[in-house]
C-alpha cells in the first residue's frame, strides 16, 4: 500500500467536531430521533448529558445542521459567560435586533414576551458546554423557556458536583433528558470502519479485525475522543513504517504491537 | 513528531514487564521439575546400579558354579582358592559402587546450603541499604514465602528462585525511581491520571494548575476529582476558588453553601466568608 493511504486514514481521526463527519450509529440514531421529536413537541428544555468524549458536541452539530433548514436554530458551541453579551447575542439571532449598550435580563425578557411567533414554530437555541453557565444564568434561561417563545437544548457533561446544581434546576423543569454513553465494541467497529470508508480508505478499513477492535475497546472503553487519539497515532506509526521500514507492516491486519505502541504514546497504557 | 524508535523501546519494556510474572512462575516450575527429576534420577540410578551389581554377582556365582562343577569333576583341592578369590573381588566391587554416589550426594547438599546462606545474606543487606527496594521486596515476599515452604522439601530450587526474585526486585525499584523523578512534570501526571483515574492525581493537577494561574484547567481537574470522589474538601475549595478567579463568584458561593450544608467543613465556611466579604478575589 502507498504511504499516503496511512496519512489519509490518520487524518480522519483528527479530533474535530463537524456535522459532515457525523457517523450514523444505530443507538445514536435512535437517540437522535428522540431528540428531534422532543424539539418538535411543545416543551421547555431538553437536556443532553454524558461523560466527556461521548459525542455530545457532535450530536448537537448534526442536530443543528438538520433542523436549521426547517426552522430557526442556533448553536452556541462555547458558552457566552457575560450575561449582557449573552442576551445581546440572543436578541441579534432571534429578532435581528442590535443593542449597543448593556442589555439586562428584565429588558430582554420583555422583548421576548412581546414577540409573536412566526408560523408558530419555536426557534431553538442549543448551548454546548452548558456546565460552565452559572446557576443564576441557568435560572434565567429557564425563565426564558417558560415564555414558550424560545426553546433551549442544553448539552453538558454532568459530574457529581454539578449534579447537585443540575438536579434542583432540571429535574422538574426539563421535559426530556437524554444520556449519551461510550460506544460498545460493535459500535466502535462500525464507527472506525465507516469513518475510513467515508474517505475511501477501504484497504485500511478492512485491516480492522474483531480482535483488534476488541483490544482498542478494552484500551479506550469505547470513548470516542480516546479512540480518535489512539487510531490517529496508530496510523501515524503505520505511515512512518511505510516510509522508513515497510517490512514491519507486511501483515493484512492491524498489528497488536502497533496498537499497543499507540496506546503507550497516548498514555492509555503506562509503562 | 512521533519518535517511533523510542516507542519501540518502550513497547519492548512494556512487554517484558507484562511477561515477568509468567516468566517467574515458569522458571520456578521448571527449576522445581528439574530438581525433582534430578533427585529421582539419582535414586533410580543407585537402584539400577545395585541391580547391575546383583546381576554381576549372579554371573559370578554361576561362573563359580560352573567352575565348581568342572573343578569338582577334576579335583576338589584347586576349586576352593578360586572361589574365594572371586568372592573377595565381588565384595570389593560392591563396596565401591555402593559408597560413591551417597558421598557425592552429601557433598552437593553441603555446597548448596552454603550457597543459599550467601545468597540469603546478600538479600538481607540489599534490603537494609536500599530503602526503595523494600517496597519492591515486599511484593516479592509472597513468592519467597511460597518458595520457603518448598525449601523444606527440596533444597536446590529455592536457591535459584531467591536469586531470581532479587534481580526482579532490583528491576522494579529502578523503574520506581525513574517515575518519581518524572512526577514533577505535570503533563506526566496528567497522562497517569488518564490511565488510573485516581482522585489524588487529579487533585494534584488541579492544585498545580491553580498555582500556575490556569484557573480553567484547575476548575476542570477539580471537577474530575469530584466525579471520582465527592468528599474531598480540598477539591471543593480549589473548585470554588477557581470559579471566583474565572469571574463566577455567585456560582462559587452557591457551590460552597451546598457543600457546607452537607459537610459542615470549616475551611469551606472560612472561604465563603472571605468571598462574601470580598477578601478573596
Ligand atoms: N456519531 C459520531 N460520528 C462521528 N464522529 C463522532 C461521533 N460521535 C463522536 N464523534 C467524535 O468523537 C469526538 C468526541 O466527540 P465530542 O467532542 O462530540 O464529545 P463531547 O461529549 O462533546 O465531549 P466533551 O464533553 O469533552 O465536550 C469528536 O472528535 C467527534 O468527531
Ligand atoms: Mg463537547
Amino acid at each position: 500500500m502507498k504511504p499516503s493511504i496511512y496519512e489519509n486514514s490518520r487524518d480522519v481521526f483528527l479530533d474535530t467536531v463537524n456535522a459532515k463527519d457525523y457517523i450514523q450509529l444505530e443507538r445514536i440514531s435512535m437517540i437522535y430521533q428522540a431528540l428531534k421529536d422532543s424539539i418538535e413537541k411543545p416543551l421547555k428544555m431538553v437536556l443532553l448529558y454524558g461523560k466527556p468524549g461521548t459525542g455530545k458536541s457532535m450530536f448537537l452539530s448534526k442536530l443543528h445542521e438538520n433542523i436549521s433548514s426547517a426552522q430557526k436554530a442556533y448553536l452556541y458551541k462555547t458558552p457566552i459567560l457575560d450575561e449582557s453579551e449573552f442576551f445581546k447575542t440572543l436578541a441579534q439571532d432571534l429578532y435581528e435586533i442590535r443593542y449597543d449598550g448593556e442589555l439586562n435580563f428584565t429588558q430582554f425578557i420583555k422583548v421576548v414576551e412581546n414577540r409573536e411567533l412566526i408560523e408558530a414554530i419555536v426557534p431553538v437555541i442549543m448551548l454546548d458546554e452548558a456546565q460552565l453557565y452559572s446557576t443564576s444564568m441557568m435560572e434565567k434561561i429557564r425563565l426564558l423557556s417558560d415564555t414558550r417563545k424560545v426553546k433551549f437544548v442544553i448539552a453538558l457533561h454532568k459530574t457529581q458536583k454539578e449534579d447537585i446544581i443540575a438536579k434542583e434546576h432540571f429535574q422538574t423543569r426539563i421535559w426530556e433528558s437524554i444520556k449519551l454513553e461510550n460506544a460498545s465494541s460493535s459500535e466502535l467497529k462500525i464507527y472506525i470502519k465507516k469513518k475510513l470508508m467515508k474517505v475511501n480508505c477501504l484497504d485500511t478499513a478492512s485491516m480492522f479485525t474483531q480482535k483488534s477492535i476488541n483490544l482498542i475497546h478494552k484500551l479506550t472503553d469505547g470513548n470516542y475522543i480516546d479512540t480518535n487519539k489512539l487510531v490517529y497515532t496508530l496510523f501515524d506509526i503505520y505511515h512512518y513504517y511505510a516510509q522508513n521500514n515497510p517490512n514491519k507492516i507486511k501483515g493484512n491486519y492491524i498489528s497488536k504491537k502497533i496498537i499497543e505502541m499507540a496506546a503507550l504514546h497516548t498514555g492509555l497504557i503506562n509503562a | 513528531m512521533l519518535n517511533v524508535h523510542e516507542l519501540e523501546n518502550r513497547h519492548k519494556k512494556y512487554k517484558l514487564k507484562s511477561y515477568t510474572p509468567y516468566l517467574i512462575i515458569l522458571l520456578s516450575i521448571t527449576i522445581a521439575l528439574v530438581s525433582i527429576s534430578f533427585f529421582t534420577l539419582n535414586y533410580f540410578n543407585s537402584i539400577s546400579k545395585s541391580k547391575n551389581e546383583a546381576a554381576e554377582q549372579k554371573e559370578v556365582y554361576t561362573k563359580n558354579l560352573e567352575t565348581k562343577s568342572t573343578v569338582e569333576e577334576k579335583s576338589e583341592n584347586i576349586s576352593v582358592p578360586i572361589e574365594e578369590k572371586k568372592r573377595i573381588e565381588v565384595q570389593k566391587k560392591q563396596e565401591k559402587i555402593l559408597l560413591s554416589p551417597s558421598l557425592d550426594f552429601i557433598k552437593s547438599m553441603e555446597s548448596q546450603t552454603q550457597m543459599y546462606k550467601k545468597e540469603n545474606e546478600n538479600f538481607k543487606t540489599t534490603e537494609i541499604t536500599e530503602k526503595k527496594m523494600q517496597e519492591a521486596a515486599k511484593k516479592v515476599k509472597e513468592p519467597v514465602k511460597k518458595i520457603q515452604e518448598r525449601k523444606e522439601e527440596i533444597v536446590l530450587p529455592k536457591i535459584e528462585e531467591v536469586k531470581e526474585s532479587i534481580t526482579v526486585a532490583k528491576e522494579t525499584s529502578t523503574i520506581d525511581i525513574k517515575r518519581r523523578d518524572e512526577e514533577t512534570d505535570i503533563k506526566h501526571v496528567i497522562k497517569r491520571f488518564n490511565v488510573n483515574h485516581s482522585p489524588a492525581l487529579s487533585l494534584f493537577i488541579a492544585k498545580k494548575y491553580y498555582q500556575l494561574e490556569n484557573y480553567e484547567q484547575a476548575y476542570n481537574y477539580a471537577l474530575a476529582t469530584n466525579e471520582l470522589n465527592n468528599d474531598i474538601e480540598a477539591s471543593w475549595i480549589i473548585f470554588s476558588k477557581s470559579l471566583v478567579k474565572l469571574g463566577k463568584k455567585e456560582m462559587a458561593i452557591e457551590t460552597l453553601k451546598k457543600y457546607i450544608k452537607h459537610s459542615s467543613s470549616s475551611q469551606a465556611k472560612q472561604l465563603l466568608d472571605e468571598i462574601l466579604s470580598g477578601k478573596f478575589k
